[in-house]
């Protein structure tokens, strides 16, 4: 085994450890209060034009009317298509949207190889001239993935990077990281790029290298080009879980813990619960108005008279 | 103004009043304010006033805050904001909202597309400081040196470090009262990033750990509010003593005769008001009491200190006040015994109580909370009240939505079915709803009324508004055609009243503004006289 696999395979046991700890540090931070933003798609009949249950009379005597599909949905276009940059920031898009798409075509791409190589292993070859429509299919569309992929997730990054450069808001706001990360990704989709359209245009290579990979085999020399695409990812992989490009993992809470969580608090609820929790920490913010050393319940009923007396 | 670009570098270090403001380059308003001399302009401090405050910002005092006089008073005072902001990543001293802000300071991809949604930057002419990454990105840079693990040495790498010096302190001071928090940036956000938060929390820095604060929001706000009873120094025993005379009032204008239901123990309803609707806005409260006596609705009010007022600023600015406040309301249902409360025509006290409140209420204080835009909507619906709405066909009318009540609630349709009910001539301004434009009073600004505060507010942060009202009104702008704005909010009503004043609107292009629901009384036939005065005030 190379010290290359080696590497690879601490690096995204590394992301994947960090991506995790990441999110279970969010997921464990303490109830916050509610701070909606509507439209909420949930809502059913009324997540279009931004409405909610506080329309209703007596709303908390009613059933709720949660559309599972319409916030699928909303997800849905929102993952795929970036429409939040669609509709409010169209030249950002032009470019983000190949980006991420490029990056999600990869994403499935690198499965079909994982698949690829499973066959393999398995002593199923994946060859264009397959008599199975199956392996014929998972051939070709490893093909097209990949290379939209790496081309259209190139030209984004380029197109952001350059948007970052030249556009005077975007520049103003960046600091080195904005452009180390955009430049690392660069780097890795245009090497990405080259090496499907030369070195490895059937994706063999790479569909080799993984079967390595999951047989703990030794595998044979990678091209240098494949090479350097490898080391970038590693690359990636170890700097990504400390950047803002995590964002998919942000996005989740800020969407569903915060923007869309309108769960009520009712009698006996677990949000009522986790705030009796909370109102049991004791704060100690140093002004005047405030009963330091008290818990959060015993300062917000300090009576207006003790407050004065200070 | 000048528009050279203002970077975090200069914020931090640059001595003197950072950025000048200047009329011409506000982005130019609808006819007949597209006449420059139409406008008010913002008033230059007096130099006595510069020395004592804090106003190297942009010129504008909303804080008050007297400048150090030495290098031990700056260093205290960073060193205190230092420890605020690292008790924000605390969760015992913020679990209210520790999870939204690390997100915030996190993940934001600094894509700029909150800069296209926010008002006060745009209509500024973009001035960079207004831009609502701007003072994001220096609590961002203070928390990736201050309080995270590694600070300085993986925030220089990774060119996020940044100096806390009393020159930037003072001017983030400030800055995080040139925001509305309405929120319209976090809406567009394809991450979900907050920046409307981010000020609000800055805020909390000042207020909770250094007890700084603009004045009207805390000492004459919810402080006031818990010690006399109401923000505007309203005491029981005057409440009382207005009531009666509204009571009066009414008889005077509708010939109606009744008591205001007070302190009623087992009604089915507490009915609470924006106080300074008492004292402003009479009419408003009046016509609660018609349509609810009309319809035979089983509602209180309630005398209790607290509970007669409706605000509650902490939700701006503390969170601390603001528990204390929603509790007091909470606590004063409870004791009445009354199935709900219902609040009025106020955007901030819809959202502090009904929404965010609900993780500060538990056990047998949590009593249900409705809006009055429903009960107005449920009224109607069930045929309840009698409305002829050609009583109002002299007037065209339009809607302001209140940020609170609209984006940050979902209360959207009730008030529009209750103004399609009572108006035959009603225009949509654009864009609405859920995308509204903020008055340019929110976030407290509507009653910071502090010197040349006020000039800003009606320069920039209501600017977007004004826009809007002229928008939709262009083709009747002329002073012979009646028209309305109906405000459902006491504090937009302020800062429309005050733009109105400071433009001349009311005697320039014939425009009122208003509650909707002194609209519905005007349409109720069985009042003979027109309940709507058609004059400024």
């Amino acid at each position: 085994m190379g010290g290359l696999q080696l590497l690879l395979y601490f690096a995204v046991l590394f992301f994947v450890i960090a991506i995790v700890v990441k999110t279970i540090k969010i997921a464990r931070m303490p109830i916050h209060l509610r701070w909606d933003l509507y439209p909420v798609p949930h809502e059913k009949g009324k997540g279009a034009y931004g409405g909610s249950y506080f329309e209703e009379i007596d709303w908390w005597t009613k059933p709720k009317n949660f559309s599972l599909f319409s916030e699928l949905k909303e997800m849905g276009m929102e993952i795929l298509f970036i429409q939040s940059l669609f509709h409010h920031n169209r030249s950002l898009w032009l470019f983000s949207f190949p980006f991420h798409f490029g990056m999600y075509c990869l994403i499935v791409h690198g499965v079909l190889l994982l698949i690829g190589a499973i066959l393999t292993t398995a002593g199923v070859e994946v060859l264009w001239s397959s008599q199975n429509v199956v392996i014929v299919s998972i051939f070709y569309l490893t093909l097209a993935l990949g290379k939209a992929g790496w081309l259209l997730s190139a030209f984004g990054a380029l197109g952001v990077l350059l948007s970052r450069i030249f556009n005077g808001r975007l520049r103003g706001s960046s600091v080195l990281s904005d452009y180390a990360n955009l430049i690392i990704l660069l780097a890795l989709f245009t090497v990405g790029t080259i090496s499907s359209f030369t070195v490895d245009t059937g994706y063999s290579i790479q569909r080799s290298f993984v079967a390595d990979i999951i047989t703990f085999g030794s595998g044979s020399a990678l091209p240098g080009l494949l090479t350097a695409q490898l080391l970038i990812l590693i690359l990636l992989l170890l700097y990504f879980p400390f950047t803002h490009m995590t964002h998919f993992v942000g996005k989740y809470f800020t969407y569903h813990k915060i923007r869309w969580e309108d769960e009520p608090n009712v009698a006996g609820s677990k949000i009522e619960k986790a705030v009796s929790a909370a109102l049991g920490y004791r704060i100690n913010w140093s002004a005047s108005h405030i009963k330091s050393g008290a818990t959060w319940a015993e300062a917000a009923t300090e009576e207006a008279s003790e407050n004065e007396k200070k | 103004m000048k528009k050279n670009k203002t970077t975090i570098k200069n914020f931090s270090n640059k001595e003197g009043q950072l950025v000048e403001l200047d009329n011409s380059s506000f982005l130019p308003l609808p006819p007949p304010y597209d006449k420059l001399e139409l406008e008010p302009k913002i008033k230059p401090l007096l130099e006595e006033t510069r020395e004592k405050y804090e106003c190297d910002l942009d010129g504008i005092v909303s804080l008050k805050f007297p400048r150090p006089q030495t290098q031990d008073e700056k260093k205290a005072l960073v060193e205190k904001f230092l420890s605020g902001l690292k008790k924000l990543f605390e969760k015992e001293n913020n679990w209210s909202f520790m999870q939204p802000l690390f997100l915030t300071m996190e993940y934001c991809a600094k894509c700029q597309t909150c800069a296209n949604a926010c008002p006060i930057y745009n209509e500024s002419g973009q001035l960079d400081i207004y831009r609502p990454t701007f003072r994001s990105d220096i609590l961002r840079r203070l928390y990736k040196t201050y309080v995270k693990k590694g600070g300085r040495f993986f925030a220089k790498i990774s060119g996020n470090d940044i100096d806390a010096s009393w020159t930037m302190i003072a001017r983030l001071m400030e800055l995080c009262y040139r925001c509305t928090i309405c929120r319209r940036c976090a809406q567009t956000c394809p991450i979900g990033v907050d920046n409307g938060l981010v000020t609000r929390e800055i805020r909390k820095i000042f207020s909770q750990e250094m007890g700084i604060t603009v004045e009207p929001l805390h000492a004459k706000g919810s402080v006031q509010q818990l010690k006399a009873g109401s923000s505007t120094g309203m005491t029981p025993v005057a409440f009382l003593d207005n009531i009666e005379f509204l009571e009066e009032e009414v008889e005077e204008r509708t010939g109606m005769k009744f008591k205001w239901p007070m302190d009623k123990a087992g009604a089915d309803i507490l009915l609470i008001h924006n106080a300074g609707e008492y004292l402003a806005w009479p009419e408003n409260p009046e016509a609660f009491a018609i349509i609810l006596e009309a319809a035979g609705i089983s509602y209180t009010l309630s005398s209790e200190v607290v509970a007669y007022d409706g605000v509650n600023y902490g939700v701006w600015y503390d969170d601390v006040q603001f528990a204390k406040v929603a509790i007091k309301h909470a606590e004063a249902a409870k004791k009445l015994g009354v199935k709900k409360i219902v609040l009025g025509e106020c955007g901030h006290a819809h959202k502090a109580l009904t929404v965010i409140a609900d993780r500060v209420l538990t056990g047998d204080i949590n009593i249900p909370r409705e809006s009055s835009m429903t009960l107005l909507e449920d009224i109607i619906k069930q045929g309840r009240l009698k409305l002829d709405p050609s009583r109002n066909d002299d007037i065209i009318t339009t809607l302001h939505d209140p940020c609170n009540l609209v984006r940050l609630m979902g209360v959207v349709k009730p008030q529009r079915t209750v103004l399609r009910a009572v108006s035959n001539h009603f225009r949509e301004m654009t864009p609405h709803g859920v995308e509204n434009f903020c008055c340019g009073g929110g976030s407290g600004f509507a009653i910071t009324q502090d010197l040349n505060f006020p000039d800003w507010r009606h320069s920039v942060s209501s600017r977007a508004k004004i826009r809007q009202i002229l928008d939709v009104f262009q083709d009747v702008i002329g002073p012979e055609q009646k028209k309305y704005v109906c405000a459902p909010c006491s504090n937009c009503k302020g800062a429309i009243r005050d733009m109105f004043a400071a433009y001349g609107m009311f005697e320039r292009c014939n425009i009122l503004y208003g509650g909707l629901v002194e609209l519905v009384v005007n349409a109720m036939p069985e009042i003979e006289k027109p309940f709507l005065e058609w004059e400024w005030h």
